[in-house]
């Protein structure tokens, strides 16, 4: 109201134009910067710091070790090179003859020392053993890909239960074509509540109704999968273009025709980003939940971890890697066909 | 046999506005195709959008709505559309009366084009056009736009009444020009029989040659189709040139009512001059966007 009386009867040279930035703006960055620094020295970041400028110090010379650097020596020590094949001794296989036959398996004998006690002489001696096993050169690397294949199987599952799920639950989510007021405050504080709840609280929850196994890490990835897509997805649907909507609503169709044949082909991109998105996200956590059971890589992952062979550690996250790099790039395909 | 449900579907919808009239439903189902009577529309505070507008389109003809930019103009179309809530007045489109309960029903006798096309980008010229008859289609049908065969041969008829070629109907709607995609919103709405066709400045975003093409495209789609057209515009020099009749509104009130040889010069110009208090046209424009 008042600014064009401002305005009006004002030559140009006596204009005033808006700066780009106000005094507010100012006072509330001296107050992040405040609040920044009260949490960082509770968090004790300062330590962060020096430790990384010790380990670069360490690392140019100057210093004769850092924390960092032996943490890292250790564990990158342990896990080259890493691991891809499987040495079983020959009494453990059950069935020797079928597994010989598949190629690169060969027998080999190793010898290795012994401190036992000797039962005549009461004796501590060093005996050398001869033990022979069977060695399957990829055998590990196979049982990692299998796992791995697992875990994508899982996440893969997880996102198609989340879309079909999503779907019906985003048009209630959808304030101008939710039902009813209360159906749509209803639908958004589940679909929040889907969301707020980290699939490895739930999946830990999950595999004590389910037991070990894939189906608690398919219901956990689901189920915050679908609080995300039905957010989002009921986000596209609130903001697509009215005009292609009103166009066929005017021709009397319902709200379902025109959701079909107006808002569908206008949010179908979107929706397919967020989907593609989604499954890449489900199958790097699908390897997380793994770690409390719910199947597939990361299971394998928690084992051997626990175990300290950090080798056959290093070949599983390597796969991971590989597999979401992969993934990535097909996602990326996918989305150039489809888009 | 599929088609036929389409094609029985169609006739019916007129069919029980006279059972619901008795006697003078054929006078007012063949006669009245659209009566407003009283419509107010106010926007918030200030002067209102539509004041106290009444009318009847009682044969098919192509009426022209004339004024400038926030005269109502589109606010009146929304409101006869069922988009825009009436603060006051009655609308009856081919003798039904249109409420919030009838809505659904007497829309299908309605048909409407926009200025910016209104069309799915991202489906063909042909699935836009189909898309015009989602009213009468079942859901799984709907679901897999499996179109009966009746409606899909109407359709590419009116594809090619428009003058689109076959070529150009399995196009998406985006990659169509402006003019071809006005074509393709006219015979969307076309392909449900409607009774009454609006076109809300359906040629504002046209250069002047494929503006008179589509204005006459509506020209002939009355006499085809048998539609009572009411096509609101801002050229006075297009209006005169086409319309049967000519509805002037100014500041949301009726001006002039007549066809296109009674508006003078003076009349057509006092139409276009600039209300006293309030020349900030731009607000009234955003309004109706904002409705619904």
């Amino acid at each position: 109201m008042s600014e064009p009386e401002i305005l009006q009867g004002r030559t140009p040279a006596d204009w005033h134009l808006k700066p780009p930035f106000d005094f507010r703006v100012l006072v509330l960055s001296a107050l992040a910067v405040l609040c920044l620094g009260y949490s960082a020295q509770r968090l004790d970041l300062g330590r962060l710091f020096s430790d990384v400028g010790a380990f670069f110090m360490a690392s140019a010379g100057l210093t004769e070790s850092s924390s960092i650097g032996e943490g890292i020596s250790g564990l990158s020590g342990g896990m080259f090179p890493p691991v891809f094949d499987e040495r079983t001794p020959v009494e453990y296989v059950d069935d020797l003859e079928t597994r010989l036959a598949r190629p690169f398996t060969r027998l080999e004998t190793t010898a290795t020392d012994q401190t036992v006690l000797d039962p005549d002489t009461l004796e501590i001696v060093t005996r050398q053993i001869e033990t022979q096993v069977l060695v399957e050169p990829l055998g590990y690397l196979f049982l990692v890909l299998l796992k791995m294949l697992e875990t994508v199987e899982i996440a893969i599952w997880a996102t198609l239960f989340a879309v079909v799920a999503s779907l019906p639950l985003s048009i209630l989510c959808a304030r101008n074509y939710a039902p009813h007021l209360a159906v749509y405050a209803a639908a958004r504080t589940f679909v929040s509540f889907l969301r707020s709840v980290p699939e490895l609280i739930s999946a830990l929850f999950l595999v004590l109704a389910f037991g070990f196994g894939a189906i608690p890490g398919i219901v956990a990835l689901a189920l915050h999968s679908i609080g995300f897509l039905a957010k989002f997805f009921a986000e596209d649907i609130e903001s697509a273009d009215v005009r292609p909507q009103e166009a066929i609503a005017v021709t009397g169709a319902g709200p379902l025709a025109v959701l079909r044949l107006a808002v569908l082909p206008q949010v179908l991109p979107s929706f397919t980003a967020l989907t593609l998105y989604i499954l890449d996200r489900n199958v790097r956590m699908a390897t997380v939940i793994g770690l409390v059971g719910a199947g597939g890589i990361g299971q394998e992952l928690k084992g051997r971890f626990d175990m300290f062979q950090y080798d056959r550690v290093a070949t599983l996250l390597l796969v991971i890697f590989l597999t979401v790099l992969l993934l990535d790039f097909l996602a990326a395909r996918i989305r150039r066909v489809l888009l | 046999m599929i088609a036929s449900a389409l094609k029985t579907r169609i006739p019916d919808a007129p069919g029980q506005a006279p059972g619901s009239h008795t006697g003078s439903a054929p006078v007012s189902a063949r006669g009245r195709l659209l009566v407003c009577d009283g419509l107010t529309k106010r926007f918030g505070a200030g002067p209102p959008a539509l004041d106290n507008v009444t009318f009847s389109i009682d044969r098919p003809q192509l009426t022209v709505l004339l004024g400038s930019s926030g005269s109502g103009k589109t606010t009146l179309l929304r409101t006869i559309a069922g988009l825009v809530p009436l603060d006051a007045g009655r609308i009856e489109i081919a003798g039904a009366e249109l409420t919030p309960a009838s809505l659904a029903r007497v829309r299908r006798r309605l048909g409407m084009v926009h200025q910016d096309f209104g069309l799915a980008d991202r489906l063909t010229a042909a699935q836009n056009v189909l898309a015009g008859a989602a009213a009468h289609l079942s859901w799984p049908r709907l679901l897999f736009q499996a179109y009966p065969r009746g409606v899909r041969l109407r359709a590419c008829e009116l594809l090619a009444e428009v003058g689109l070629t076959e070529n150009q109907a399995n196009r998406k709607a985006r990659e169509l020009s402006g003019g071809q995609r006005q074509r393709v919103g006219i015979a969307r709405a076309l392909i449900g029989r409607p009774q009454v066709f609006l076109a809300d400045e359906p040629v504002a975003n046209l250069d002047p040659q494929t503006a008179s093409g589509i204005l006459a495209l509506m020209r002939a789609a009355v006499e085809t189709h048998g539609a009572g057209i009411l096509c609101s515009l801002h050229q006075t020099d297009l209006a005169c040139q086409f319309a049967d009749r000519i509805i002037g509104l100014k500041a949301g009130r009726l001006v002039f009512d007549g066809p296109p040889e009674a508006l003078t010069a003076q009349t057509a110009a006092a139409l276009f001059a600039s209300s006293a208090p309030d020349p900030d046209a731009g607000s009234d424009a955003s309004r109706p966007g904002q409705e619904l």
